[in-house]
């Protein structure tokens, strides 16, 4: 695209008062929906499509990204101050994020987090503005069978997260995978391991598996401090910007890391029926399998905290390559706004590439300053945050009590979610307390379904010969590559005295 | 002895009786919330759809809220038990796909769960079927898919979904040499054509426009369509009685499409109320032009119609069932 339209594009955004306030309505209006656990972007665009009808095409598809694309960058922030998650795919920030709050550490969490978001958001965005014309060839050239490969490099990360011993995080994983096969079998349509129970036939929801497995031990945890009940309570204590500063440092500090995983983010995000939570537990296992010292991931390491807040943002970019090249969105999010832009009158497809680059550019611009004032925003407001600091356990417990219950009654959408988030919560305790690993856990809840049904696929579709796609090579190469960097670390680790 | 007035005064009151009933049971709704259940997630045309005829009906039952849940899962069927199983007190109805009699027909919906026992309010549109391939595939007519001797692959959602079991009571009837590959949900099934990975979808027209408009696929056949379709009808391919009677089945489908419904024994003055409502709503000049700006085609039919032929869906004869048997064995 000429440079010439995208500057033109640029100034279009920036000269006009009304866009530059839809877009500050929007992002706004965005935060809010993130930080308010099981919300979300979905119901957020629901929210703001009647405003647009009539709207001028530009300036309603710029309101609409600019609110969708920032729901995650403020998700994080019950991820890391209570340790529930706004969204599904804020939940792997939890794993480091919820801890590093525990030890002292929330500012650094969430400055790491907000600028992890904002880079994640701009790479998205370069992604989209690079991809546009050549993003069709990559998302045609992933087909089921590297969808099956993907997932099960996915899950070889669960031997990175298990910390210290392997056996517990691989029994973990493995328990994850099995209970992700309890939903309606998806070749036959017929109930497995559901017991006449019409809130399982899709499956164990993965907000509700991790508020569980992590939240609930720690509201255990923190209710039985008795002692306390009176006094400071929170899971953090008061931070300064000063700690905030640190944390941004930190994704400097960790400049590739994130650059890899908003690059991974934003490619998951290309493939349409992969999803945010694969992205984002995909870029956390990818830190982990990467990092020198794996042992740290769940105890409180801030590339756990960046790696998924990267891809959690990038993806956005990623994911409005089918939606606008081909109308097929790749994301619950995105087919409400595909929906959204056909009835402002924009007509997704090839050939919007080529006449509608204006359009293309307007939204290109979008995400990339929505997500710096979504940054700039969070950033001022992050101190205040610290006040929370100051309530008591026997305030702060009921408030994540319910915070906790309307996150997975609505990411679910059944009552009788509570009984298995009870259930998940007793599995989390007893995890958390004989030290075993919780992260392979939600890998295998997130990853499972996705393995099975495109190995179906895969095999019905090519037979074994899928493997021999030059891509699923590719894959398979790294899948070896992942398994032997593990046995060869573990193999140190025994021989290291 | 009885005089003349009073037998007058009897007969009015006896003629009165129903409109009474009516307007005790408008009073009924006043006041009152409604939650209208959407069995996916929000978005798509079921959502979209669901919301309109919601905000709609509203505002043609006097002094009554609607609030529109959505309740996704397992194609529908989670939606559609909620809707089954809510108390009969008109205050729950809501939308599912009509798909889900092929399930009943299978035995894959719940034993307690009998689409011809709900309280049909009516239905919004004609949502007919079409055969679809890639616009690079070398299929042009539905013909070719006789005369190519080769298989082709059908991207179908699940065993008991529509997309398999019409295509595969196509193939049966004129000879496709179809194989279904299952696993593609929604937008899945077209990105399968783009990637060679399928060869046909079978699906909703208004589901896979899109697609054919911004030049990926090409429609082959229409099953069900408008009158004045610009597309081939499947009346055409139809050559004996037995093809006709599947031919009946997949239209059928089509024609009662985008239904509402609550659950079974519904007081019928109550759902009368709703029906009258219900039709008054989607003959709103104001919902048919927001449903034209928002591109949902709107042909309404009453709940007594919708009714009839869930029960001929229902009551297929034995040949056609001995198909679907078979075709899900």
């Amino acid at each position: 695209m000429p440079i010439n339209t995208s500057i033109e594009s640029l100034l279009a955004v920036l000269t006009s008062p009304h866009m530059l306030l839809l877009l500050l309505i929007g992002v706004c209006i965005g935060l809010v929906f993130g930080i308010l656990p099981g919300l979300g972007g979905k119901l957020g665009l629901i929210f703001l499509i009647p405003f647009t009808i009539g709207m001028d095409p530009l300036a309603g598809a710029l309101f609409l990204l600019a609110m969708h694309s920032v729901v995650h960058t403020s998700g994080a922030i019950p991820s890391i101050l209570f340790g529930i998650p706004g969204t599904g795919p804020d939940a792997a920030t939890i794993v480091d994020g919820y801890p590093m709050a525990r030890n002292g550490e929330a500012g650094r969490a969430l400055g790491a987090t907000l600028l992890a978001s904002g880079i994640g958001g701009l790479v998205g965005a370069v992604f989209l503005s690079l991809f546009l014309p050549f993003g069709s060839a990559l998302v045609l050239a992933i087909g089921s069978g590297e969808y099956f490969l993907l997932a099960v490099l996915g899950i070889t990360f669960i031997a990175s997260l298990s910390g210290r011993d392997i056996v517990r995080g691989l029994i973990v994983g493995l328990f994850g995978l099995m209970l992700s096969f309890v939903r309606l079998d998806p070749l036959t349509a017929e109930p497995r391991y559901t017991y006449g129970q019409a809130f399982l036939w899709d499956g164990i929801d993965p907000v509700t598996a991790v508020i569980g497995i992590f939240a609930i031990p720690e509201l255990i945890a923190m209710a039985s401090q008795r002692e306390d009940r009176n006094t400071h309570g929170t899971p953090f204590a008061r931070y300064h910007f000063r700690e905030i500063w640190e944390g941004c440092l930190d994704v400097l500090r960790y400049r590739w890391l994130t650059l890899r995983t908003s690059i991974i983010g934003a490619v998951i995000g290309l493939i349409p029926g992969l999803g945010g939570d694969v992205a984002t537990w995909f870029c956390y296992g990818h830190a982990a399998q990467t990092s020198k010292t794996p042992e740290r991931f769940g105890h409180g390491a801030v590339e756990g905290v960046i790696a998924p807040e990267a891809a959690n943002n990038s993806k956005e970019g990623g994911a409005l390559v089918p939606t606008l090249y081909f109308g097929i969105p790749g994301s619950g999010g995105m087919a409400i706004l595909l929906g959204a832009l056909v009835t402002l009158g924009i007509q997704p497809g090839p050939q919007l590439a080529v006449q509608g680059s204006g359009l293309v550019w307007v939204l290109v611009w979008t995400l990339a300053i929505a997500n710096i004032l979504a940054v700039v925003l969070l950033l001022l407001c992050a101190p205040w945050f610290s006040l929370l600091a100051g309530l008591r356990v026997g305030l702060l417990v009921p408030l994540i009590i319910v915070l906790s219950l309307l996150g997975a009654v609505i990411s679910a959408g059944a009552w009788q979610n509570l009984l298995l988030l009870a259930l998940l919560g007793v599995i989390g305790y007893l995890f958390k307390r004989y030290d075993w690993p919780r992260p392979p856990f939600i890998v295998g809840i997130v990853l499972g379904p996705i393995a099975e049904i495109s190995h179906h696929k895969a095999m019905a579709i090519w037979g074994p010969a899928f493997l021999l796609r030059p891509l699923a090579i590719c894959l398979l190469i790294l899948i070896a590559a992942a398994i032997i960097s593990n046995i060869f670390r573990f193999w140190r680790k025994g021989v290291a005295p | 002895m009885v005089g003349r007035r009073t037998i007058l005064g009897g007969f009015l009151a006896a003629a009165a009786t129903p409109y009474a009933g009516l307007r005790a049971e408008e009073n009924f709704f006043a006041g009152k919330t409604i939650t209208y259940i959407v069995a996916t997630k929000p978005g798509g045309g079921y959502d979209t759809m669901g919301r309109l005829v919601a905000k709609y009906l509203e505002t043609h039952i006097p002094d009554c809220r609607i609030v529109v849940k959505n309740i996704p899962g397992a194609g529908h069927m989670v939606g559609c038990q909620a809707i089954y199983s809510a108390k009969p007190d008109g205050l729950t109805i809501g939308t599912f796909n009509t798909s889900l009699i092929y399930n009943q027909l299978t035995g894959a919906l719940d034993s307690d769960l009998d689409l011809r026992k709900m309280s049909w309010v009516g239905k919004a549109a004609i949502e007919s079927r079409v055969i679809m391939v890639s616009a690079k595939s070398d299929i042009i007519r539905a013909e070719d898919l006789v005369s190519k001797e080769r298989v082709f692959k059908v991207a179908a959602t699940a065993k008991g979904s529509a997309s398999h079991v019409d295509a595969m009571l196509l193939a049966r009837t004129f000879g496709y040499n179809f194989r279904s590959i299952f696993g593609f949900e929604g937008t899945e099934a077209e990105l399968s054509l783009l990637r060679g990975e399928t060869d046909v979808v079978v699906g909703s027209r208004s589901s896979l426009e899109s697609f054919v408009a911004s030049g990926e696929g090409r429609f082959l056949i229409e099953f069900g369509g408008a009158p004045g379709s610009d597309l081939r009808q499947g009346d055409t391919l139809a050559k004996s009685p037995q093809d006709r009677a599947v031919l009946d089945l997949i239209e059928a489908q089509a024609r009662y499409a985008r239904l509402t419904a609550g659950p079974p024994d519904i007081p019928p003055e109550r759902l009368q109320t709703l029906r009258n409502a219900y039709m008054a709503a989607l003959r709103d000049p104001d919902l048919l032009a927001e449903a034209k700006s928002l591109h949902l085609p709107i042909a309404p039919a009453s709940g007594e119609a919708v009714l009839e032929r869930i029960k001929l869906a229902l009551t297929p004869s034995s040949e056609i069932r001995a198909i679907i048997e078979d075709i899900l064995k």
